[in-house]
């Protein structure tokens, strides 16, 4: 549904700048609570485009996905009907860290974006560069565009790398860009660096991009895919594409030997960018000087789609001329040859470091405007998209009246993410990280939609069909789970697995639940031994989430155990107003941050580096103290 | 997050505090102390028309009472601007003279400055809150004050030196990097270097089970240090006890400290000796009813068998043991005795060399050593004095100062929890666990060292896998 720009009424209940991955999720979160939502990009033709790696998912990121598929997101439908090679990473380590990962066809996946959006009713498009924002009394109160202004009560921005954004090929050429071809956005980050918010700037990168034909695939290394019958989404059943395999080769001398010879040259090294990169996606120049000793790198040569013999040369980051790309490129064993058809650029860009950012995603000093994805510090198109769901539900809750919508740590990456952001802040480009979660075993990728469905399901991001499908997963989980804990197995039906595995004969029944506790025996064997009828694909979930349950019960229980420790800290709220600078029991350091944080209960205050143990419990003490008698204390000590 | 100018911080409210820090009394000197922003200026108040002294310099000054007031004394003051001082604040050390007059006035000079009074130990608190010690420094202070015995004094100096301190924060990073090889093993699996081996994580663990366990053992005799090993002296009236009791705490008169209120019916001291601490409970008068046995298998050791760390159980040579006697060694099961024979000066021949009988063996489980002893001529004294450190501060008399020790309960708890996490860690590895389910053990071994420290915890797990391995496509 496109807005009509003749249309006299201009005037939105929530309004979301960008249309990439968070700016897609939030017009479609905050339309299916129920608010009248209008997107604005500057060019609707590359909605949900994929700016970087073509691919979906990966460690902790692939959880995210699927967290916003359970919430009703889009992303999970738009990459099960792009993705041309699917792999399920760490399948070795147990299912409590598997991570599903998708490579994707460039051209299908925004098209599948572009349907989501479509389909939700209430949400509005259109095609217009946003210049400013109209602020009421110091709230949110629409956008000024191109075409004139849009009025709303909530403002969602999604400006990803386009504020301000300076692409660098090389150490030369520079370009103001919010990617290649497209224009920055200039004034929408003066203007709300001009009213006082604090801004700072971060750098990420790309590589090349090569023509497949002019490859020699004999010298490199084929990875298929992982023949699983996988979906992203919980909810909805798209076909697959064809699959694809991506191939692997390595640098060597010869690249070190270029990259060094004109280091000078990139602008990386340059001095040309100032702002910091995510260490973790790191430039060739990068690895190349820290890792002097590291004898290869890996690169991955991985299609951009179907319909194309594009490829994206991943391991490849770069900000190094043109011809310095294709020099280093023809060192490469199977790249001898090759015809480069993009160059790699570094690019940077403005963002506002979320510590001025509520647990909602509102900025704190203007309520109303919500902030989502990229412009908050982050990478990663699930980081956006999840933000962006959370940022976009929270603005029509708000124009509607409603309880705001937080996940905890506990609760969903997307939890985890979000107050990392706003209690610890970020000083690189943020990605997520099994290792950044607290509870590991709890946020899976199998029980997504147990985790979060029927949370969405309450606030109304569902839509009916997705709610039934919800309730059909329940049973079908239910089913396993009930046939595990029921389900007597003769010794004749299971000995035969049980000796595959390693694992000591029975001699009489025994339960299908007290065998799935031997760390050796698998879930799925042990339901084929015992003849139950579970669908590979549509109980995968189920299985999975009974395995780790089961098997690893005392691990699991602890772990809630934790959690619900850590709830009663976050049940413990402090007061907004609380005077930091003035209470004189906790570390100066702590006084410094918590000042600076402002958390809302004690056990945000924890995560927060500076705050020490015993700060917490001065903190408690300091709590109880100014909550007898506030105005008392503030003003005996001045 | 970005660094933001200082300006921008919030201003800190802090008071000054005041207080003397030498006892008062009779003394040829003493010292007022003030911490806080005020310090310098109360001091200016305390000394008009005079010089501000140069930092960490003494200088002679006139105290008054304020502008126009009365000379209260001529001292010695020094000032140290923050953050090089001990709290981290501006800091004024004023040395007067002594007595019970003159740091009074001084101090209540500083009070009418604006200055307050301060809590025990709020300076020291103040360090800690300014980072320029952490909680184990901190309560080695306290020991340092309190110190009673050349062992205490050392261990606390080297707590206070942040000697235990480093220990504990490098077991902490060996943690921080069994995490960091389970993180990239989890987190990095399509790295160059390829994943990180169980084996590595495994190996990495078992060092660090090792160095946990060796500071582990420090703890029972680390702890005795503080209190000081309680010494029973025990055996039938007449035995020599006393004689023994005044005798050991004669050779150290000097040193020796009555402990009051700690005990209602025995003579408790406590005495160094060998420069380590001991408490020597005297049970005399204890025991003058008939029935020997009850009395000593009931009241003494009710009162401190239970908590003694050793026995100087006395028998007047040459008189055999008794089956009473031989039924109180039995029953102090695993408690470490010394058998003592006094009054050997008494006794004729050379018994001394003797050893029980065979058949006593088994009553004698507990007894380490038998030792002919007389306080008369000294027999036996000397080697009385060697055996107690050995006996009961073996490890430490072997190991010396300059190895950290644990001295309190707090200290060993936190690291028998970590040690307790990290063994169960390896044995969920070893049941063939999956890493990344069993790394949910570790957590809490990290806190339990953190909260031991007090200090703050950070991201440092994924900075050392960024730091140690080449990540990212």
């Amino acid at each position: 549904m496109t807005a009509s720009l003749m249309n006299s009424d201009r005037t939105y209940d929530v309004i979301v700048v960008g249309g990439g991955h968070a700016g897609s999720e939030a017009a479609a979160a905050a339309a299916r609570i129920g608010a009248r939502t209008l997107l604005i990009t500057p060019d609707l033709a590359r909605v949900g485009q994929m700016s970087c790696n073509p691919a979906i998912g990966g460690i902790a990121k692939g959880v995210v996905a699927r967290e916003v598929d359970a919430l009703g997101g889009i992303m999970g439908r738009a990459t099960d009907a792009a993705r041309i090679q699917f792999r399920m990473l760490n399948r070795s380590k147990g299912p409590a860290v598997w991570s599903p990962r998708a490579q994707c066809d460039r051209e299908l996946y925004p098209i599948g974006v572009r349907k989501g959006l479509d389909e939700v009713p209430g949400l509005h498009l259109c095609e217009d560069m946003v210049t400013g924002l109209l602020m009421e009394e110091g709230r949110a109160a629409g956008v000024r565009a191109g075409a004139g202004e849009f009025r709303a009560r909530a403002v969602v921005v999604t400006a990803g790398t386009f504020l301000r954004g300076r692409i660098h090929i090389g150490g030369d050429a520079s370009v103001g860009a919010g990617r290649v071809g497209e224009a920055p956005s200039i004034e929408l980050a003066e203007e709300l660096e001009a009213r006082g918010l604090e801004i700072a700037r971060f750098k990420t990168g790309t590589p090349p991009r090569i023509d497949g034909r002019s490859v020699d695939f004999t010298r490199t290394e084929r990875q298929d895919g992982d023949p699983l019958d996988f979906r992203f989404s919980s909810y909805v059943r798209e076909n697959i594409p064809a699959q694809r395999p991506c191939w692997i080769t390595w640098t060597g001398a010869g690249l070190r030997e270029v990259v060094e010879r004109n280091l000078h040259r990139s602008a990386l090294f340059g001095g040309e960018i100032s702002g910091r990169g995510p260490r973790y996606c790191p430039s060739i120049e990068d690895k190349i000087i820290r890792f002097p000793d590291a004898p290869r790198h890996q690169v991955f040569l991985e299609p951009e789609g179907l319909e194309t013999t594009e490829l994206y040369v991943n391991g490849l980051s770069t900000s190094l001329p043109a011809d310095v790309q294709v020099e280093f490129l023809h060192t490469i064993p199977g790249l001898e040859h090759v015809e480069v058809t993009r160059v790699g650029y570094a690019i940077e860009y403005d963002y506002f470091p979320p510590h001025q950012l509520r647990h909602t995603l509102e900025v704190r000093a203007f309520p109303g405007l919500y902030f989502a994805g990229q412009i908050n510090g982050t990478t990663g198109y699930e980081e956006a998209a999840g933000q962006g769901l959370m940022a976009g539900a929270n603005a029509a809750l708000r124009v509607l009246g409603r309880a705001p919508f937080v996940l905890e740590r506990d609760e969903a990456y997307i939890g985890v993410l979000i107050d990392d952001l706003i209690t610890k802040g970020t000083d690189e480009p943020y990605r997520l990280f099994t290792s950044r979660a607290e509870f590991r075993l709890l946020l899976r990728q199998d029980n997504t939609s147990r985790r979060l469905g029927p949370r969405a399901r309450e606030i109304g991001l569902l839509t009916e069909m997705q709610s039934e499908a919800l309730g059909t997963l329940e049973e079908r989980e239910a089913r396993v789970r009930r046939w595990f804990v029921e389900t007597m197995i003769q010794p004749a039906d299971v000995n035969p697995l049980l000796q595959e595995c390693g694992s000591s004969a029975i001699r009489q029944s025994v339960r299908a639940s007290q065998l799935l506790k031997r760390p050796e025996v698998p879930a799925s064997g042990l339901a084929n031994a015992g003849g139950a009828k579970f669908h590979p694909a549509t109980d995968a979930d189920a299985l999975a989430a009974v395995e780790i349950e089961i098997k690893y019960e005392g691990y699991v229980r602890r772990e809630a155990e934790r959690a619900k420790n850590l709830r009663k800290q976050a049940e413990f709220e402090l007061p907004q107003e609380l005077p930091y600078e003035e209470l004189l029991s906790l570390s100066f350091e702590a006084r410094e941050k918590l000042a600076r944080v402002r958390p809302s209960s004690l056990a945000q205050a924890g995560r927060i580096p500076g705050v020490s143990p015993a700060d917490l419990q001065s903190l408690i003490l300091e709590v109880r103290r100014w909550r007898r008698n506030p105005p008392m204390t503030a003003a005996a000590k001045k | 997050m970005t660094d933001e100018p200082s300006s921008r911080l919030p201003e800190l409210a802090v008071d000054t505090i005041a207080a003397l820090a030498t006892a008062p009394g009779l003394s040829a000197i003493a010292l007022v102390r003030m911490s806080g922003p005020e310090a310098f200026r109360v001091l200016r108040a305390l000394t008009p028309d005079q010089d501000d002294p140069a930092p960490r310099t003494a200088a002679l000054r006139s105290i008054t009472k304020g502008e126009g007031g009365d000379l209260l004394d001529r001292a010695l003051v020094t000032a140290f601007p923050r953050p090089d001082s001990y709290t981290g604040e501006d800091m004024v050390e004023i040395s007067c003279h002594g007595g019970w007059l003159v740091p009074r006035l001084i101090l209540d000079a500083c009070l009418a400055m604006g200055a307050r009074l301060a809590e025990p130990g709020e300076f020291t608190r103040r360090a800690v809150l300014h980072g320029k010690m952490d909680l184990v420094q901190a309560e080695a202070v306290l020991d340092l004050i309190e110190g009673r015995s050349k062992a205490q004094h050392d261990a606390a100096l080297f707590q206070v030196e942040r000697g235990l301190s480093r220990r504990i924060a490098e077991l902490r990073e060996q943690l921080v990097t069994v995490e960091a090889y389970l993180a990239h093993h989890i987190d990095f699996p399509e790295e160059d270097e390829g994943p990180v081996t169980v084996d590595r994580v495994v190996d990495a663990a078992a060092g660090l089970r090792e160095a946990l366990e060796q500071l582990l053992e420090t703890a029972p005799e680390g702890e005795l240090l503080r209190e000081g090993a309680v010494t029973v002296l025990a055996g039938p009236p007449n035995s020599g006890k006393s004689s023994l009791y005044n005798a050991l705490l004669g050779e150290e008169r000097a040193i020796v400290t009555d402990v009051p209120g700690t005990t209602r019916d025995a003579l408790e001291s406590v005495i160094s000796i060998g420069g380590f601490p001991f408490r020597l409970v005297d049970t005399a008068g204890l025991r003058d009813s008939d029935d020997r046995v009850e009395e000593l298998g009931i009241e003494v050791a009710r009162r401190y068998l239970d908590r003694a760390d050793l026995v100087l159980f006395c028998v007047e040579s040459p008189g055999d043991l008794g089956s009473a006697e031989r039924e109180f060694l039995a029953g102090l099961a695993d408690v470490p005795t010394i058998l003592l024979r006094t009054k050997v000066d008494l006794a004729p021949g050379d018994r001394a060399s003797e050893d029980p009988q065979d058949g006593d063996r088994a009553s004698l489980a507990n007894v380490r050593e038998i030792v002919d002893v007389s306080v008369v001529d000294g027999t036996g004294l000397g080697r009385l004095q060697a055996i107690l450190p050995e006996l009961v501060y073996g490890g430490l008399v072997r190991t010396g100062a300059s190895v950290p020790a644990l001295t309190r309960a707090r200290q060993s708890e936190a690291v028998r929890k970590a040690r307790d996490q990290v063994v169960a860690f390896m044995e969920a590895l070893d049941e063939e666990t999956p890493v990344a389910v069993a790394s949910a053990l570790l957590r809490p071994a990290e806190t339990a060292l953190e909260e031991l420290l007090g200090v703050i915890s950070t991201d440092e797990i994924l900075d050392r896998v960024f730091r140690e391995f080449c990540i990212g496509k």
